[in-house]
């Protein structure tokens, strides 16, 4: 007996448009980060217009034969004009040379930003290709393909592409989550929240200033579908993950608090008090400078969820933590390890601790901080065991001097490169 | 060895550093506002303002120019339709704008006393 073959159709998405992607429901965790539990799609689309049809994105190289098998079925390659990649990401770069193979007569358009990355993601110098950024257009006869430059949704080279006579919004990565329900259309598969919030949270988040500013760009635009290029096709209130994306991105302590106080946070975790004493005193010292709200918690009362949605909005960060076996402890790594998700580069930021033998924690916990790109304007403060009256003394002006960098007017310091 | 001060105005520090020392290698570890990230002269994020002794800095390569016009261009695209253009226009026309007041962090080197800072 042998297998019926699989036939892979193409699916109407408006009278131009079709979804021409892969389904794969068997991956279960995506760029190493990102659990699925059923799976993901590779979203591609083809537009077809009076004079020329456009191909957008491709798939995973691994799933190619289902997205050519459903371009065959709605178009011939030798009618390709146009294909543009809003992102260059494998996943959907992946069958981007053997199309441009089939049709050599298309024209790639990517973003400015992506020009570096195609030759270096396909190895490949002689591609031929036209960078674009927002207001450019390719017409299709027809109807018109206009692109918006969006960059950093998720990689420098992430743009969007409007199909502007239908009112569609290939998205690329933005408004896309990893879901795979062959129904595809969002008023058709199963309840996939969940999954748009996730992908939110890991993807998208880190770079909220950059999601406000391409919302700028595509909230004016009559959008009547996002077609994204993981998970559901939005044609059911589109609008609504507009403004979900909207809220998800806009920071909201400045918008239920004093939206000009500036916030240091100082975390902290002791074994016999010394480290908490020394976060103590750095809290009454910043607190002399005042005009910015000071919180300081203990890391062995909370987890790391919240502290994370905190420090997010903070403007100042103290890390405090003792050494044990040479290293500062699990609960300070499990909070810094997870900055990563978060933008926390520029935030102002400071280790310290007390150790009784080496001390080597405060100085990981720098080298960390500086490596998320963090302000660390003075090195950390170590104290050896118990703090003394003078020591206390060095974690007040230690606290006085972060807070006056907060507040913008640091003190003059002049110091050899041999200090640093 | 030659040594040289560094001063990054935003930060109010002075650093006395050996001549040759590029600037990244000093502004992250006093917290200035400079931002980085390839440190290869590529991406444009570390651009500083020179604010006193232009001339005590290493010359830019072509690398560095050619990053540095890319970079500019980005932000006139940005700046489309903002209303601010013409101001904006009009500020980079102004002669050499970058290579003489702007520069990288990751490229440039220190071989006498300057002031800089974020832009």
């Amino acid at each position: 007996m042998s297998a019926q073959p699989v036939r892979y159709d193409a699916v109407t998405v408006t009278e131009r448009v079709h979804w021409i992607g892969a389904l794969d429901p068997t991956m279960r965790t995506f760029d190493v980060i990102l659990k699925t539990p059923n799976g993901t799609t590779y979203n591609a689309y083809l537009v077809r217009g009076s004079e020329g049809v456009a191909v957008i994105d491709t798939v995973k190289a691994e799933r190619a034969d289902q997205f050519f098998a459903r371009l065959e079925a709605v178009a011939d390659y030798r009618e390709i004009k146009v294909i543009v990649l809003n992102h260059l990401e494998p996943d959907h770069s992946g069958a981007l040379p053997e199309l441009m193979r089939r049709a050599p007569q298309a024209k790639l358009y990517i973003s400015d930003a992506a020009q570096l990355m195609l030759k270096a993601l396909l190895n490949n110098n002689d591609i031929d290709y036209i960078p674009v950024t927002t207001n450019d257009s390719v017409s299709l006869g027809d109807c018109t393909l206009r692109f918006l430059n969006t960059p950093y949704l998720h990689w420098p080279d992430t743009q969007c592409t409007y199909l502007v006579e239908e009112g569609v919004l290939f998205s690329g990565d933005v408004f896309g989550c990893h879901y795979c329900d062959e129904q595809l259309f969002n008023d058709r598969v199963g309840d996939f929240r969940f999954s748009f919030e996730y992908y939110y949270a890991h993807i998208m988040r880190p770079f909220k200033s950059y999601v406000l500013s391409a919302l700028e760009l595509i909230e004016p635009l009559p959008v009547r579908l996002i077609a994204p290029t993981h998970g559901p096709i939005l044609r059911d209130h589109p609008q609504h993950y507009i403004q979900r994306y909207r809220e998800l991105s806009t920071p909201r302590l400045h918008l239920e608090m004093d939206r000009d106080i500036k916030t240091m946070i100082i975390f902290y975790i002791s074994s016999y008090g010394n480290t908490m004493h020394m976060a103590e005193a750095i809290r009454d010292g910043a607190a002399e400078v005042g005009g910015f709200r000071i919180s300081l918690y203990d890391l062995e009362g909370g987890e790391v969820e919240p502290f994370i949605d905190l420090v997010e909005e903070a403007d100042a960060i103290l890390v405090g933590s003792p050494t044990i076996n040479g290293d500062a402890v699990k609960p300070v790594w499990d909070l810094l390890s997870s900055f990563a998700r978060i933008n926390v580069k520029g935030k102002v930021a400071g280790a310290f601790g007390s150790y009784g033998w080496t001390g080597e924690a405060v100085r990981m916990i720098d080298d960390r901080l500086r490596g998320l790109k963090m302000r660390v304007p003075l090195g950390g403060l170590r104290i050896k065991l118990i703090p003394g009256a003078d020591e206390l003394k060095d974690c007040h002006l230690f606290g006085r001097d972060i807070g006056e960098f907060l507040m913008g007017k640091p003190r003059a310091r002049e110091i050899d490169m041999s200090q640093l | 060895m030659a040594k040289a001060k560094i001063k990054f105005a935003d930060v109010n520090v002075t650093v006395t550093v050996p001549v040759g020392t590029r600037i990244i290698e000093i502004s992250e570890k006093v917290g200035s506002y400079i931002a980085y990230n390839c440190r290869e002269g590529d991406c444009g994020s570390c651009l500083f303002t020179v604010l006193d002794g232009a001339e005590h800095l290493s010359k830019p390569s072509a690398l560095e120019n050619a990053t540095l016009f890319a970079h500019f261009q980005q932000v006139l695209d940005g700046w489309r339709g903002a209303g601010d253009m013409e101001a904006l226009q009009e500020m980079m026309k102004r002669e050499n704008f970058a290579g003489k007041i702007c520069r990288l962090a990751c490229q440039t080197q220190v071989f006498g006393d300057a002031t800089v800072a974020p832009l």
